[in-house]
């Protein structure tokens, strides 16, 4: 089953509409979100009660519907892996310091992962399918393969799909300490979404042609038939790729270096990691930029790791890892 | 009564709400300020956290937060009897 993405809206260190015009660097370990004028979607009275990464979710959720030309969708199917950690945090803070006493219901409300999810059904009045995986970084790989399923149940439908992330203080000092940001890896968050369709139409940007995960491979050996036999299931070899774009982090990238030359020592290799930052959802960063490339044919120089770019992009591999461990691959091509 | 406006749009999180814009009589639910249930809780807490004060009767409500005013005065009477 594949989809098409009829609409993509981003929220993320990079400008959301503007791409692949204008890439904004960032240097230093932490890539926080552009945030955008949220009251240009949200109410101000309903603001109030959302954290950042609900309005980073809405934000780009509503973006993609626009976008898409689609104002009421069939079903959210949303990943993400931290959830509302801004939120989380308050609570508990509030739970231990005021010892379970007086807890008031904002901070616990916003504090579910689902929560984002279910603030962008309220204010759309969706009463559709709603659903959050959290799976770690197979969060959004679980999201579109759910996405898949639905559309294959009845082609007529619109889903619109996508994952958040979000970086607060205590997060980051933590996940520091557990080595994740070191030699020039840098934290990252964000919110895409995409409207996705069964049946191709005029508003039709790219196709979502497969998706798929390996965990825990045993080596770089099986990893690389892994994704050769993923391209074979999909009719494919890896001369077909024009671009693939890997998850390189700035830190050990070796693991992506030894398959890239065994596999596709022939094809461009590009990266996206140094635009957004590094968080489990990343992939639905790099699938945002890559649905831009088919729609405008057009790649950013500043993307490029290996190769030149092609003037004529066809089909594009996204594949990341978190830890060696998590492996994702989407295939998307051009329409 | 400024007081109590400012501990209102902290706790409430009323952004770009300055404490001279909410009226003494305002009503804050439904009309006027526009607040729910929840707020409603968040209201009650404050009253816990910055006054003292527990609702004994949750009958009261509607009439305690009518308005700051119908709240300043709540606070002011329920202090008097502790003082």
């Amino acid at each position: 089953m594949k989809a098409y993405i009829q609409g993509t809206g981003c929220v993320s260190a990079q400008d959301s509409s503007i791409f692949p015009e204008t890439i904004r660097e960032y240097e230093g370990d932490r890539l926080p979100v552009a945030d955008p004028d949220y009251k240009q979607w949200i109410d101000i009275k309903q603001i109030r009660r959302m954290g950042r990464v609900i309005k980073m979710g809405v934000a780009a959720s509503h973006i993609s519907l626009q976008d898409a030309g689609v104002k009421m969708p069939d079903a959210i199917i949303m990943g993400t892996a931290y959830g509302c950690l801004a939120d989380t945090g308050v609570f508990l803070n509030k739970l231990v310091t005021q010892q379970e006493d007086m807890l008031t219901p904002t901070a616990f409300i916003q504090s579910t992962h689902n929560t984002v999810g279910g603030q962008i059904a309220l204010l759309l009045g969706c009463h559709a399918y709603n659903n959050t995986f959290v799976h770690g970084a197979f969060s959004l790989e679980n999201a579109l393969q759910d996405s898949l399923l639905f559309l294959e149940e009845d082609t007529s439908r619109k889903v619109l799909a996508g994952a958040v992330e979000e970086i607060t203080d205590y997060s980051h000092t933590i996940l520091s300490r557990f080595g994740l940001y070191k030699n020039g890896v840098a934290a990252g968050e964000g919110a895409s979404f995409f409207v996705l369709g069964a049946e191709k139409d005029e508003q039709s940007q790219a196709e979502l042609t497969a998706v798929e995960m390996l965990y825990k491979p045993a080596s770089k050996e099986e990893t690389g038939s892994h994704i050769e036999k993923f391209l074979n299931r999909n009719g494919l070899q890896p001369s077909d790729i024009d671009l693939l774009i890997t998850g390189r982090n700035g830190g050990d990238d070796s693991y992506y270096e030894a398959i890239e030359a065994d596999l596709f020592a022939t094809q461009p290799v590009a990266k996206f990691k140094h635009l957004c930052g590094e968080f489990p959802t990343a992939a639905a960063f790099a699938l945002w930029m890559v649905t831009g490339i088919l729609k405008k044919q057009q790649v950013p120089p500043a993307i490029m790791v290996k190769g030149n770019a092609p003037s004529k992009v066809k089909r594009i591999l996204i594949w990341n890892h978190q830890n060696t461990t998590h492996h994702s691959l989407i295939l998307v091509s051009a329409c | 009564m400024a007081d109590l406006k400012a501990q209102i749009i902290q706790q409430l999180n009323l952004q770009e709400v300055k404490p001279e814009e909410i009226g003494n009589d305002q009503p804050l639910f439904k009309e006027g300020l526009g607040l729910d249930s929840i707020d409603a809780l968040e209201l009650i807490v404050l009253l816990q956290q910055h006054h003292g004060i527990r609702i004994a009767n949750p009958e009261d409500g509607p009439n305690i937060f009518y308005s700051v005013r119908t709240m300043a005065e709540y606070i002011t009477a329920e202090k008097s009897k502790t003082a």
